[in-house]
């Protein structure tokens, strides 16, 4: 198995998986830190633009959760 | 619990509000031997404090609510289940906790026996501690036992996996809420087993598995072996409620819960005292809402009167207009004692952020949210003259309206802030990675220096509310609930298409409880028809709804013609009627009726009641069926009560009762029971073998398998009841005109189907009664009263303020296509009218309706939609703020 490890952005929505984030750090559980969260009111806000965005940005992955 | 061991110092749960440590006195070793004390010495705050001694304090009230809630039943002292000795046999109290992502296994279903093994084959034990009078006192049935049990197996199995068994022995399955029958039918799809039988005894392995007997329904005796046991327990009211209800003299039922009426389901025997939730008898979720709310309306009645008067009013500082300003950011990052600054190095965040552009200033302090750092906070503002400011610190979620207060306090629009996320987000989910969590939380904030950067003062719309009510229905709930506002100050109309008020309430005999409807059901009508703040219009329909809340604008048509109403907000109480069934020769005999027709019969003292020799029932006559997947809730208790007051009249009468599961939920069980005592046949069919009935010359025959001898049985019945399924009255124009969603049964869906019962989703607007879901009188009174204390919550406000957070329409650059229009879930987009002067057929969004989702933005093709504080440019910042070296 190779060392590499993704580069992630997150965009998640504030009703649901921010939350559920939240949820995650209260009750103490751990994830590796290359995930970048980006608050969004719903995930029907998401664009392909912000994908892109990510991406072009130096990104591996973009993961949209809501 | 004891699942698992905790500190003396503990948060008592991980959802627990407020989320603050307590000191649990019996294991302190400093209250206890005086040593220690470690706790209060590292405290950086000083909070801890030993001397604290609970103190009695008087308060002047005028209405007091009981809210005390229940116990788990205790099975430690059944000898058969062992639960006290044998470890892999649990209550379903601590398998709740076994499933629970912040429980003691973190969400993974272990034995509690030394193996900790994973169980293959868990066993869930229903009625323990409900239903029984041999073990323990308590004979209702707890209401809520059935649906948790097969929410836990499901759970268990999307955990475990496919090769978990889940098998859950019971005695009749009681999913009778809305949507239970569904999960109780995906349940079975998932493989989840279900067997009719109550176990005898459980024996336990010599590696610590259970060897469980019990009868199956063909009479054999099994032994089955399972990894673990859950006991299903019941819920039972705790002796020191019984001592509180004894000082307040507050009457309890045989059972110990609060004794109500049922047409005033959350007052106590004693004026003043309101009473919710599962003291009232063991109920759900969405029941005890229904019943807070309820209650909080009953108090509102009698304080109506000193409403506001000990309101503060906060004092208004006026809004600095930064308008074309050069951005000027503070940043200030939170330790939150160690819980950020114990894994992130906060002053290097400090540092790093002064360094970003438009920063005028960085600091880091002990706890952001304190009162000294708030008043810090606002006085730095005024300091720097700042224009935007970033908190590095907790969640949004639950920080920032606290953030933009202060914001507000010091001049700034609220709207100027950004928050970064560097604990939950960080620290506390990459403690042992410090120097990543550090690099993460500099991305963090730096990506909401960017967003801030871009940020412009929003605008909030305000919205008067008018202050009077509509209410769609005259039934039972629509008349709870508009004496209810009506009582409350506000003026309300009711629409009631027939000649009359009352609805369903007006074909039923009598309740559970035994009290006569139709006296009760006038002396309703009597207060509306009196009640100078309520108008009455019959025979009338809704025609057309115009607006949205706070100022509806409703076309009522009547005989008179057609009136306007303005109202600030709507309850829709359509009720529901009985469906009209098409088996059991309906209609060619008139000894065959509905259960609505045979209290017609009680009502009109009808001789027959006093000849017949033998009355037949039939349960979930189009209930819980394909085409009908629902429990219709209140036609056991029905049935069971109609076949008592038949063995009343004439004790020689046979009288059957045809069901598949008995639903007499919570204290009706009693009746149940009763009328078993009384010599009622209960015979269970299935609804693959439904019962047949045939009239032969001067007889009607009902054919059925008998489940106990598994013969056919014939009962030539003089008096046969069908217990028909109740069905919406369901109105698609009245849905569209509210912009309220039905679901595929036809009953209104709510907010949220257990927080927001008595709402919709929709602002102003709110629901009541059989069209949210079959339901007693009691219930439906219930939530008529909730509904309204939910419209007085808005009313009581007079004006409010829409989110600035709104989308809005360059017309400049809208094609005009109209996506925003059809993709809008809440109708806020709408095109600027044809003849309209400027921008004609272009999109416009209306800032109330608007929820601020984005939908539209992202569907827009032109690009021409901006979503204010969360705009393209924003979210590119952010995006591009981030550091992957």
């Amino acid at each position: 198995m190779s060392e590499w490890e993704p580069k992630i952005v997150s965009f998640l929505c504030n009703w649901c998986s921010y939350g559920a984030a939240d949820l995650a750090g209260v009750s103490r559980m751990e994830y590796p830190p290359n995930v970048r969260v980006v608050r969004i009111p719903c995930t029907g806000r998401m664009s392909p633009k912000f994908a892109l965005a990510a991406l072009r940005e130096g990104a591996d992955a973009v993961w949209v959760s809501g | 619990m004891g699942l698992a061991k905790r500190k003396a110092a503990y948060v008592e749960y991980a959802q627990a509000v407020p989320l603050k440590y307590a000191i649990d006195a019996d294991s302190c070793i400093f209250l206890q031997k005086g040593k220690c004390g470690a706790c209060q010495k590292i405290c950086p705050t000083g909070a801890v404090d030993f001397k604290q001694k609970p103190s009695t304090e008087t308060l002047n009230v005028g209405a007091v609510i009981l809210a005390p809630g229940f116990t788990p039943f205790d099975p430690g002292r059944f000898d058969n289940y062992q639960y006290a000795n044998l470890p892999n046999v649990v209550t379903s109290m601590e398998f709740e906790r076994l499933l629970s992502a912040s429980g003691p296994t973190a969400g993974h279903v272990t034995r509690q026996s030394k193996d900790h093994g994973e169980p293959k084959k868990i066993a869930w034990f229903q009625c323990v501690g409900s239903r029984d009078q041999n073990k323990c006192d308590n004979s209702y049935c707890s209401s809520v036992c059935c649906m948790y049990a097969i929410k836990e197996a499901v759970i268990a199995k999307e955990h475990a996996g496919d090769g978990l068994e889940c098998t859950i022995f019971y005695m009749d399955m009681r999913t009778h809420g809305k949507d239970f029958e569904r999960f109780y039918n995906s349940a079975k799809e998932k493989g989840v087993r279900f067997v009719r039988s109550r176990v005898h005894t459980i024996d336990p392995t010599p590696d610590e598995s259970l060897n469980v007997r019990y009868v199956g329904d063909d009479g054999q005796a099994i032994t089955e072996t399972f990894d673990l046991i859950v006991l299903s327990v019941g819920l039972q009211t705790n002796p020191a409620v019984v001592d509180l209800a004894k000082q307040l003299d507050v009457d309890l039922t045989a059972s110990r819960f609060c004794a109500t009426d049922t047409f005033a389901p959350v007052a106590t025997s004693r004026p003043g005292i309101f009473v919710c939730g599962a003291f009232q008898g063991p109920k759900d979720i969405p029941q005890s809402v229904v019943d807070a709310s309820a209650a909080a309306e009953a108090a509102g009645e009698i304080l109506t009167p000193a409403r506001n008067t000990l309101t503060k009013v906060p004092e208004k500082v006026a809004e600095l207009n930064v308008n074309g300003e050069r951005p000027r950011i503070g940043v200030f990052v939170c330790r939150c004692g160690i819980n950020i600054a114990g894994v992130v190095d906060v002053p290097s965040v400090a540092e790093f952020a002064a360094t970003l552009p438009y920063v005028e200033y960085a600091t880091d302090n002990l706890y952001a949210c304190s009162q000294d750092t708030q008043d810090a906070l606002a006085q730095t503002i005024k300091e720097k003259k700042l224009n935007r400011v970033v908190v590095a610190a907790c969640t949004p979620k639950t920080h920032e309206p606290l953030f933009q207060e202060t914001l507000i306090a010091a001049g700034l629009n609220k709207y100027l802030f950004e928050m970064a996320n560097i604990r939950n987000h960080d620290s506390w989910v990459h403690k042992n990675n410090p120097e990543l969590a550090t690099k993460k939380a500099k991305d963090l904030v730096h990506s909401a220096v960017k967003k801030v950067a871009l940020a412009n003062p929003l605008t909030e719309a305000e919205l008067n509310i008018a202050q009077s009510a509509l209410v769609v229905g005259g039934g039972i709930s629509g008349m709870a609930a508009a004496l209810s506002l009506s009582r409350q100050g506000y003026p309300t109309h009711i629409v009631e298409q027939e000649a009359q008020l009352g609805g369903q309430a007006r074909n039923i005999y009598q309740t559970a409880k035994g009290e006569a409807v139709a006296e009760k059901l006038q002396e309703l009508v009597r207060s509306v028809e009196q009640d100078g703040n309520i108008t009455v219009h019959l025979k009338t329909k809704l025609d057309q709804v115009e607006g949205f809340v706070g100022s509806f604008k409703s076309t009522l048509a009547g005989n008179k013609g057609q009136t306007v109403i303005e109202h600030g907000v709507a309850v829709l109480a359509t009720g529901g009627k009985a469906l009209t069934p098409t088996e059991y020769g309906y209609g060619k005999d008139p000894r065959i009726m509905t259960s609505l027709e045979l209290d017609r019969k009680f009502m009109a003292n009808d001789p027959v009641l006093d000849t017949a020799e033998c009355a037949v029932f039939i349960q979930c006559v189009g209930s819980r069926q394909p085409d009908r997947p629902y429990c219709s809730r209140v036609c056991c208790t029905h049935s069971v009560d109609s076949a008592l007051q038949l063995k009343k009249r004439r004790p020689e009468m046979n009288v059957y009762i045809l069901y598949r599961d008995i639903r007499t939920y919570g204290e009706r069980e009693l009746l149940y029971k009763k009328a078993r005592e009384a010599g009622v046949i209960f015979i269970r069919y299935a609804l693959d073998h439904k019962p047949t009935v045939s009239i032969t010359g001067s007889k009607v025959t009902v054919q059925v398998t008998d489940h106990v001898l598994g013969l056919p049985v014939a009962i030539d019945a003089d008096l046969l009841t069908l217990a028909t399924a109740v069905l919406p009255n369901r109105d698609e124009r009245l849905a569209n005109f509210f912009k309220v969603p039905m679901n595929e049964d036809g009953f209104f869906v709510e907010r949220h189907a257990k927080l927001g019962p008595s709402e919709f989703a929709t602002d102003g607007v709110f629901l009541c009664g059989l069209a949210h879901y079959p339901k007693p009188i009691d219930e439906s009174i219930a939530q008529g009263k909730a509904a309204a204390s939910r419209a007085i919550t808005l009313l009581a406000r007079k004006k409010i303020f829409t989110s600035g957070q709104v989308a809005s329409v360059d017309p400049m650059v809208c094609s005009s296509c109209g996506v925003c229009v059809s993709v809008c879930p809440y109708s806020a987009p709408s095109f600027i009218d044809a003849s309209a002067r400027m921008h004609a057929g272009k999109a416009q969004i209306n800032a109330v309706l608007c929820k601020g989702c984005g939908l539209c933005v992202a569907s827009c093709r032109s690009g021409a939609i901006h979503l204010k504080g969360f705009d393209n440019d924003q979210i590119f910042a952010q995006v591009a703020a981030i550091n992957w070296d």
